[in-house]
């Protein structure tokens, strides 16, 4: 399995992109050799912010691809989206409720999920967010 | 079971890679072919002084200790000395030396031991064809002999490294599975307990194989019994509650026993909220109420 | 088209596909719009879930906000057969739906729902959640 078969972009720009994208991360990571656990929760995390580039963002992209570092594999998503960025960042990733087209619980319940998670935003300045779960050994 | 060149990927393209960067040519090989008498005549030798050898040390003598073990090892060592002069270095060749790496992992003997025959062989057989030979066919055939030597080696190594690792693989898992036992105690209700230390690592394991088994089961109770478990601290208790929720959402209910008075004080004083967890101290108690809840009970015949 | 069916006088929703955007709104208001036209017949709702390989926490807020929902037309609702690693990864993102009752599986989630009408069950019958609270049999009927 070469990385470079591994390797996709998703246009997420309405709800069907949101679907398509959590089928494409599950399938890579059932490739990659993900038990079904961590397959489910690379999916999910993907679910979230896939929803957040299409509701929230106005629309963007998602980044797949397979990454290694001495001798373990992994999956990196990244998203992307020029939308109003996220003002009370500390807020948002602390969860707690929210109404049904809120942002905060998506993106501290799925930093729960994966090993590692990178956020770049600033109010005006759109979001990018990426993502890392490695492979158990 | 697939051969070893099949399980490796090895064909004829990898084989003339291999060969090449071994630097491995006609030339070597022809000389191989010429000598193979000398060859033959000089391994008789060298494998019983080199079994001698092995018997006289007391780490190698264990591996050759089972009757009958040394003259089977010693005819297969002769045979395959003497096909090293053969010339045919095809994927038939390829097979028996990833068949060797194998087994020695299979039986426990690290690569030193028998790359330390070759180099043995090596001693000998540079002295024999100086000896024989002409200078420059001495060093030729010498080199040449060598560098088969190393590819065989090499192939020998990646087959141990491979079952190495699959060995090492299996057992993780295995230790996984041993770690988290589950038990059907009776129709629909599973126990499991937890027994040493429960890190975050081990809780995520269990937790996982809880879930999966309750639901293969369509388990209503899973008994979950801690008696066993070293440290209940605010962490522990925190991935004991993880779990019951976990299991609530399956559609099931959690039991926990095992709750010494420690454990209870120690609760307690950290303020961890059991909520409407059911919990008790001995696991017959646990049991009784598990079977209840599945609408069963325990009582005297008659 | 979310199908909907009637079982032992229960209304079974069995979700199918992912719950997006899209189908949320139909999906609540064809349960809703089936209790409000079963009324009288039907004593709850039961979802079943075993089809959801996904359930991140806007489905899981839909879960529960339908719950609510019926349960303010006096139904109540169990959602059932929801797999090991949506379980496992919904807790892990810190959701317990605590609000929302659940059972293994159909028969399960039924026998649960009956129970709740039946007065003088055991206890045992009451294969309820632990830390939802404990509903009383719906006394307005």
């Amino acid at each position: 399995m070469t990385a470079a078969a591994l390797s996709h972009t998703v246009t997420l720009s309405c709800q069907d992109d949101v679907a398509t994208a959590r089928r494409l991360a599950r399938s890579i990571a059932l490739e990659l050799g993900f038990d079904a656990f961590a397959a489910t929760a690379v999916t999910t995390a993907t679910s979230e912010l896939a929803r957040n580039v299409v509701v929230h963002g106005g629309g963007g992209f998602m980044g797949v691809e397979m990454v290694r570092d001495a001798g373990r594999v992994g999956l990196a998503l990244t998203f992307h989206d020029e939308g109003p960025g996220i003002e009370n960042l500390e807020r948002a990733l602390q969860g707690g409720y929210s109404t049904r087209r809120s942002l905060g619980l998506g993106l501290s319940g799925s930093r729960r999920l994966v090993d590692s998670f990178d956020i770049d935003t600033a109010p005006g300045a759109g979001t990018r967010i990426r993502i890392v779960k490695w492979k158990r050994r | 079971m697939a051969s070893y060149t099949e399980r490796f990927g090895f064909d004829d393209t990898k084989l003339r890679e291999r060969l090449r960067y071994f630097d491995i040519h006609e030339t070597d090989l022809s000389l191989l072919i010429t000598h193979a008498e000398l060859g033959r005549e000089l391994t008789p030798g060298i494998v019983e002084a080199f079994y001698n050898h092995l018997l006289a040390c007391p780490e190698t003598a264990e591996y050759l200790s089972a009757p009958g073990m040394v003259e089977r090892l010693q005819r297969k060592q002769s045979h395959y000395f003497h096909s090293m002069f053969s010339g045919d270095l095809d994927l038939a060749y390829v097979e028996e030396r990833l068949r060797v790496g194998a087994v020695h992992e299979r039986i426990g003997v690290p690569p030193r031991w028998y790359i330390g025959a070759y180099s043995r062989y090596l001693v000998v057989a540079h002295a024999a064809f100086h000896g024989r030979l002409e200078q420059a066919e001495a060093v030729a055939t010498t080199a040449a002999l060598e560098k088969v030597m190393h590819f065989d080696a090499a192939l020998a190594m990646d087959a141990y490294i491979a079952a190495h690792l699959e060995t090492a693989t299996r057992q993780r898992a295995a230790i996984r599975e041993l770690s988290t036992p589950v038990i059907r105690v009776h129709d629909r209700v599973l126990l499991l307990p937890l027994i040493g230390t429960v890190d975050s690592n081990r809780a995520q394991e269990v937790m996982q194989q809880a879930l999966i088994k309750v639901s293969e089961e369509q388990a209503r109770v899973l008994l979950l019994d801690i008696a066993g478990v070293a440290v209940v601290d605010t962490q522990v208790a925190d991935h004991l509650l993880k779990m019951t929720s976990a299991v609530r959402l399956l559609g099931a209910q959690t039991v926990l026993t095992g709750i010494s008075p420690m454990v209870a004080r120690t609760m307690v004083e950290l303020g961890v909220d059991v909520g409407t967890m059911h919990t008790r101290n001995a696991l017959s108690d646990g049991l009784e109420l598990a079977l209840d809840l599945v609408g069963m009970k325990i009582g005297p015949i008659a | 088209m979310i199908p909907i069916l009637r079982v032992a006088g229960h209304i079974l929703v069995s979700v199918q596909t992912e719950l997006g955007d899209d189908v949320v709104e139909t999906f609540q208001d064809a349960v809703l719009m089936a209790i409000h036209n079963d009324r009288g017949r039907t004593d709850g709702v039961v979802i079943d879930i075993t089809a959801l390989e996904v359930v991140d926490t806007y489905v899981a807020r839909v879960l529960a906000d339908t719950a609510a929902m019926a349960k303010l037309m006096g139904r109540q609702t169990v959602v059932v057969g929801m797999r090991p690693d949506v379980a496992f990864t919904l807790v892990q993102m810190g959701f317990t739906l605590p609000e929302v009752h659940t059972a293994l599986n159909i028969d399960d989630g039924i026998a649960w729902l009956d129970a709740l009408h039946t007065p003088g069950t055991t206890r045992a019958q009451r294969v309820g959640p632990l830390d939802a609270p404990r509903s009383e049999p719906d006394t307005n009927r």
